[in-house]
């Protein structure tokens, strides 16, 4: 028998059930690991599984080695698909900062194929929504007749009851039977590198660029910054961060101290930086951004020192020593967030900067600048509002 | 409906995903991950206006959201209220339905508090068109199958 690189495909049709020696042979080897839950369910396969399995630990492909349906103890009997999936993934704690564009800390998870009916799609896809699935997805193909079937892919999280939450959900619509279904176990990175593929260089004002660490810049002589946002926010796409980066041409002048607060990939303070500050702070809530800084603050060559990272305080923990030191200290805050964030953070964004600091806000939509001027009036003068499809940039003068 | 096909068709739909997000709460992780990164959608901007457009909702309701993929990588979102089922659970400070509905009882909710659950979902663009008689009574209808007993006293 082939060593187990442990990873099985095997498809069953629920109604049947197929013996151990006829579905052996209708497995193959793919990379990719797949199992059906119906025919796991209570079977007495457990015991062959389990002598099929146990030969060596999975170490099979693109899985990790904690990843392992081979370690499966062979006395087990009962052998029902929650268990299974329990004991194959275990969350995989990625605790390496440098990692963060290659390794993602996120838990491995469940990846269902289910077959209907494309007029029953809609009312199963919103069913499974909640009974439990995290999310339903149907692909459109436009010359589908109503009765012919089609495939909706929906992901749960490792822990979960998949065929349990189906059959509710088909019952729950009136479905007689529960539909087939195959459930694999997913890659995170697949997305991501996906995700990545997406990033162009963009120009965001004359003389200024987004470059991914990948691409050549289009323009060697204009100023480009350099970016591997990994799963930070800031490529430079975003109305908001294209608002604030404009903010920053017109601003910087020359040896300005600038603090960058929430500064998801980094990318504000670097501008900051290259455009001629003394220095720029950055600041962020989730450690996986300030990694993510630190990435392009060296692929930018530029000295950490130049810009130092801190973490933000979580409610209700005091500020770290680094930023108490700097209460007015900044000639620029720049801050591009969410509405909630910044009416709560307001007093202590403001208390940053020397009295006449420019401060600029955004993140927020059109409809919820009266909100932000509002709070912001009484620490701010001669507040000036930008906007690009939709969302607003905010820009005042501390008193 | 004739006039929302019409722009439906304007641009070719690559695929229609359902999700469950925590408002306030997107981020490039699943389930938001796996589910948009399959069609090459920009996550960032997708959590960036779902975060900014779920600021009023208290954190980390569960919203629905229904997001429309086209061909070219855009891609367009609605944002609905949290599901009935989750509401009820919430106004019967239960964590999950009864096991036997219909025999057995979970909890009880009072007729007030399915006026309140059905004034938020008539701001629903699904359910603007139902009177708020025709809501409540769907709401009781999926209270029933929950095994939660509504009683008549406000």
């Amino acid at each position: 028998m082939a060593p187990l690189r442990c990873l099985y495909q095997l498809q069953v049709l629920p109604a049947s059930f197929r013996r151990p020696a006829s579905m052996r042979s209708r497995s193959r080897l793919t990379a990719v690991h797949t199992l059906s839950s119906h025919m796991l369910q209570g079977c007495r396969l457990a015991d062959r599984f389990s002598v099929l399995l146990s030969k060596s630990p999975a170490t099979g492909g693109r899985t990790t080695g904690n990843r392992g349906p081979c370690s499966f103890h062979p006395e087990l009997r009962k052998w029902r698909p929650r268990e299974f999936c329990t004991r194959a993934g275990s969350p995989r704690q990625v605790k390496d900062d440098t990692a963060v564009a290659s390794s993602p800390s996120s838990p491995p998870c469940l990846s269902v194929s289910i077959h209907c009916c494309k007029r029953e799609s809609d009312a199963l896809s919103e069913a499974l929504l909640c009974f439990g699935a995290s999310s339903a997805s149907i692909d459109e193909p436009s010359d589908l007749e109503e009765d012919e079937e089609i495939c909706i892919t929906s992901i749960f999280t490792i822990d979960q009851d998949v065929s349990t939450c189906i059959s509710f959900a088909a019952k729950s619509i009136g479905l007689r039977k529960t539909p087939n279904f195959e459930v694999t176990v997913s890659e995170d990175f697949d997305w991501i590198a996906n995700v990545k593929e997406t990033f162009q260089p963009i120009q965001v004002t004359d003389g200024l660029w987004v470059v991914p660490e990948w691409s050549t810049p289009p323009d060697v002589h204009a100023r480009n910054i350099f970016l591997n946002p990994g799963m930070a926010f800031g490529t430079g796409e975003h109305p908001t961060t294209r608002l604030c980066l404009i903010l920053l041409n017109g601003l910087i002048k020359g040896g300005e101290a600038v603090l960058d607060y929430g500064t998801g990939s980094g990318i504000l303070g670097i501008a900051a930086v290259k455009m001629g500050a003394a220095f720029s702070v950055g600041v962020d809530i989730e450690p996986q951004a300030l990694s993510s800084a630190r990435q392009n603050i060296a692929l930018n060559a530029i000295e950490p020192g130049r810009m130092p990272l801190y973490l933000a305080p979580v409610k209700d923990q005091t500020r770290s020593d680094g930023l108490k030191t700097r209460i007015e200290s900044f000639d620029v805050i720049i801050a591009n967030i969410l509405l909630n964030p910044l009416t709560e953070l307001a007093e202590e964004l403001v208390s940053y900067g020397k009295p006449g600091a420019v401060v600029g806000l955004s993140g927020i939509l059109h409809d919820q600048v009266p909100q932000v001027e509002e709070k912001y009036s009484k620490y701010l003068e001669s507040i000036s509002v930008s906007e690009m499809n939709g969302w607003a940039c905010l820009a005042g003068t501390k008193r | 409906m004739a006039t929302l096909k019409e722009i439906l068709t304007r641009r070719p739909v690559a695929a229609t995903i359902r999700l469950t997000v925590p408002a306030g709460g997107a981020r490039p992780a699943p389930p938001v991950g796996p589910a948009l990164g399959q069609y090459r959608l920009n996550l960032m901007a997708f959590c960036k206006d779902f975060n900014a457009r779920t600021q009023k909702y208290k954190p980390d309701t569960p919203m629905a959201v229904t997001i429309t993929a086209f061909k070219d990588s855009t891609f367009e979102f609605t944002v609905r209220s949290p599901s009935v089922t989750w509401y009820l659970k919430k106004a019967a400070g239960i964590e999950s339905g009864s096991s036997r509905p219909g025999h057995v009882v979970a909890s009880t909710v009072t007729l007030r508090h399915i006026y309140e659950i059905a004034k938020v979902k008539q701001a629903d663009p699904y359910c603007q068109y139902m009177s708020l008689e025709s809501i409540c009574k769907s709401i009781i209808g999926t209270a029933n199958t929950m095994g939660i007993q509504v009683v008549r006293d406000l």
